[in-house]
C-alpha cells in the first residue's frame, strides 16, 4: 500500500467516522449519516391519530387503503409523515388535495397494471383516523374517530 | 521494557494489519449478491410519478441540487445499478462496477427520503457500497482475478484487505451506538421503565410502518408489562454496548449475534424493514473461515495456504478441535 493510497484511505475513514460522530453528538441528521432517532421518544398515549387514505368504490362503499401496495412507492409510515408536513405548511388544504389527487392517480395506474388487487375507485378520501390502542388490535378496521381532510373525485384527477 | 501507547500505531494496527484478500473478496461477492437479489424486485421508477407537492429534499439532494428524474430515466438508472451489483458480486470490472453501484445506490436509495420522511434502514448499505468502491475487493474470488495473468496477481495478504471489513464493523457499531444514545438522550432510563415499548408494540399492529409485523407475538409481549420492559432493557443494552465489539475480540461474536437478533426481533414484532442491515451483516462475517472449513471437510485436514489467515492473539493459539470449530468461525 503506497503512502498516497494510505493517506486517501485514512481521509476516507476519517470522513466516515467524523460524519457519523458529528450527527450522533449533535443529534442531527445528514443522510446517509444519522443519529438514528427512531423510537427514541417515550410513547405515553393510549390513543393516536394517523392519516389514512380511503377509496370510494363506484357503488359508494368505502375501502380503507391500509396496505402498502395501495400507496406505493410510499408506505403507510412515509405517507403519513409526508401528510403531517403538508398539513403544517402554508396553504395546507390545497397541498393536501394535490397529494390525494396524486395518490389516486398512482393507485389507478398501478391497479390497471395489476400491481395490486384493489377495486376501481370512484374517488379517494383522506381521513385523520383516531384509535384507542386495543390490547389485541381488534379495532384496526374500526377507528374510534375520523375526520375528513380532503376528497378528490376520479374525474377531478383527470382519470377516465 | 514497557511500550508507550501511540494513537497512530494503534490506528494503523486496527485498520491496516495485513489481512487475507479472500476475506474481502468473499465479503464483496456475498454482500453484493445478496443486495442484488434483495433490490432486484424493487422498483424505483414510481418515485418519478410522485407529485411535486411531496418533494421535501434532504440536505444531500438540496445542497447539490439533485432532482428527481422522470420515471423512464429512473428505469434506466436502476437497470444499470442492478447490473453493477451483479457485476460486483461476480467480480467483473470490479472497481468500475463498485463505483457505479456506490454512485447510483446513493441516488436511488437516497431518493425516497426526499418524500416526507428520512428512514434509516438503508444507510449502512450505502456506506458499504462506498467502502467497496474505495477498496480493492476484486483481488480475490472474482472473475477479474481469474482473468488476470498470474504474474500480475495481487498478494494474498495485505493492508488493503483489512480496512474495508473494519470500516463496516465501525459503522455498524456507530449505527447501534447512535440508536442507543438517541434513546438515552431523549428519554433516559424511562425508555425502559415506562409503558413505552408496550404501547409501541400495540401500535405497530395498526399498519403504521413501512412493513407490518411478521407475527402477532408483539401483542402477546405487550400484554405483559414486565416482559416488555425486559425487551426494552435488552434492546437498549445491545444498542448502547454494541461499540464494545470494536475493541473486544471475545465479545465481538456475541454482540454481533445479539445485534442481528435485535434487528430480526424488531422486524418480527414491530414491522420496520431492517433487512438491508442483515445484508450488511453478511459483509462483516468471516466467510473465508467458512470456506476454509468447507475446503478442509472436502479435501482433508490441511488448510490451503491461500485461505489460511495468520492469527495474532493469542500468539500460539492451538488448532481448533472439531467440537469448537464453529465458535472459531466468529
Amino acid at each position: 500500500m503506497s503512502r498516497t493510497r494510505r493517506w486517501i484511505v485514512n481521509a476516507f475513514l476519517g470522513f466516515l467516522i467524523a460524519g457519523s460522530l458529528y450527527d450522533i453528538v449533535l443529534d442531527q441528521e445528514h443522510w446517509p449519516f444519522s443519529q438514528y432517532p427512531m423510537f427514541s421518544g417515550i410513547w405515553r398515549e393510549t390513543s393516536f391519530t394517523w392519516y389514512r387514505l380511503v377509496g370510494v368504490r363506484d357503488d359508494g362503499v368505502e375501502v380503507t387503503l391500509d396496505r402498502n401496495a395501495f400507496v406505493r412507492p410510499f408506505d403507510q409510515s412515509r405517507l403519513h409523515l409526508a401528510l403531517v408536513r403538508l398539513a403544517g405548511a402554508p396553504d395546507a388544504a390545497n397541498r393536501l388535495r394535490k397529494a390525494v389527487e396524486n395518490c389516486l392517480q398512482r393507485y389507478e395506474r398501478r391497479r390497471v397494471r395489476g400491481a395490486h388487487a384493489g377495486p376501481r375507485l370512484h374517488a379517494m378520501r383522506l381521513y385523520l383516523f383516531k384509535w384507542r390502542l386495543d390490547a389485541e388490535a381488534q379495532n384496526v378496521d374500526a377507528p374510534d374517530g375520523r375526520q375528513l381532510i380532503a376528497e378528490v373525485a376520479r374525474s377531478e384527477a383527470g382519470l377516465p | 521494557m514497557k511500550r508507550r501507547f501511540s494513537p497512530a500505531t494503534a490506528w494503523n494496527r486496527f485498520w491496516f494489519a495485513p489481512g487475507p484478500a479472500v476475506r474481502l473478496g468473499l465479503a464483496r461477492a456475498i454482500f453484493c449478491g445478496s443486495a442484488f437479489f434483495f433490490y432486484l424486485p424493487q422498483d424505483f421508477t414510481e418515485w418519478g410519478t410522485a407529485a411535486p407537492v411531496f418533494w421535501m429534499p434532504i440536505w444531500l439532494f438540496e445542497t447539490f441540487h439533485i432532482p428527481v428524474l422522470p420515471s423512464h430515466a429512473l428505469g434506466m438508472l436502476q437497470t444499470v445499478w442492478k447490473a453493477s451489483l451483479a457485476l460486483c458480486a461476480v467480480g467483473l470490472w470490479t472497481r468500475t462496477s463498485a463505483f457505479v453501484a456506490a454512485a447510483l445506490g446513493m441516488y436511488l436509495l437516497g431518493l425516497p427520503h426526499n418524500f416526507g420522511a428520512t428512514q434509516h434502514f438503508d444507510t449502512l448499505v450505502v456506506f458499504a457500497f462506498c467502502i467497496l468502491a474505495m477498496s480493492q475487493a476484486g483481488d480475490a474470488r472474482s472473475l477479474d482475478s481469474m482473468l488476470r495473468p498470474s504474474r500480475s496477481r495481487a498478494p494474498r495478504l495485505g493492508a488493503e484487505y483489512t480496512w474495508p471489513i473494519r470500516a463496516m464493523w465501525m459503522l455498524t457499531a456507530l449505527v447501534f451506538f447512535g440508536a442507543g444514545t438517541s434513546k438515552l438522550r431523549h428519554s433516559g432510563i424511562e425508555w425502559v421503565l415506562s409503558d413505552n415499548l408496550q404501547l409501541l408494540l400495540m401500535r405497530a399492529y395498526y399498519h403504521v410502518s413501512d412493513g407490518d409485523p411478521l407475527t402477532s407475538l408483539g401483542l402477546v409481549i405487550a400484554q405483559h408489562p414486565f416482559a416488555a420492559r425486559v425487551f426494552a432493557a435488552t434492546a437498549l443494552a445491545i444498542e448502547t454496548l454494541y461499540i464494545i465489539a470494536l475493541f473486544s475480540r471475545r465479545a465481538r461474536p456475541v454482540i454481533g449475534a445479539a445485534g442481528i437478533a435485535l434487528l430480526v426481533g424488531i422486524r418480527t414484532l414491530m414491522g420496520p424493514t431492517f433487512e438491508p442491515y442483515l445484508i450488511c451483516a453478511l459483509f462483516c462475517f468471516p466467510w473465508h473461515r467458512v470456506e476454509a472449513l468447507f475446503v478442509r471437510l472436502v479435501t482433508g485436514p490441511s488448510p490451503t495456504p491461500e485461505i489460511a489467515e495468520p492469527r495474532r492473539d493469542p500468539p500460539a493459539a492451538p488448532t481448533p478441535q472439531p467440537a469448537i470449530v464453529f465458535r472459531s468461525l466468529l
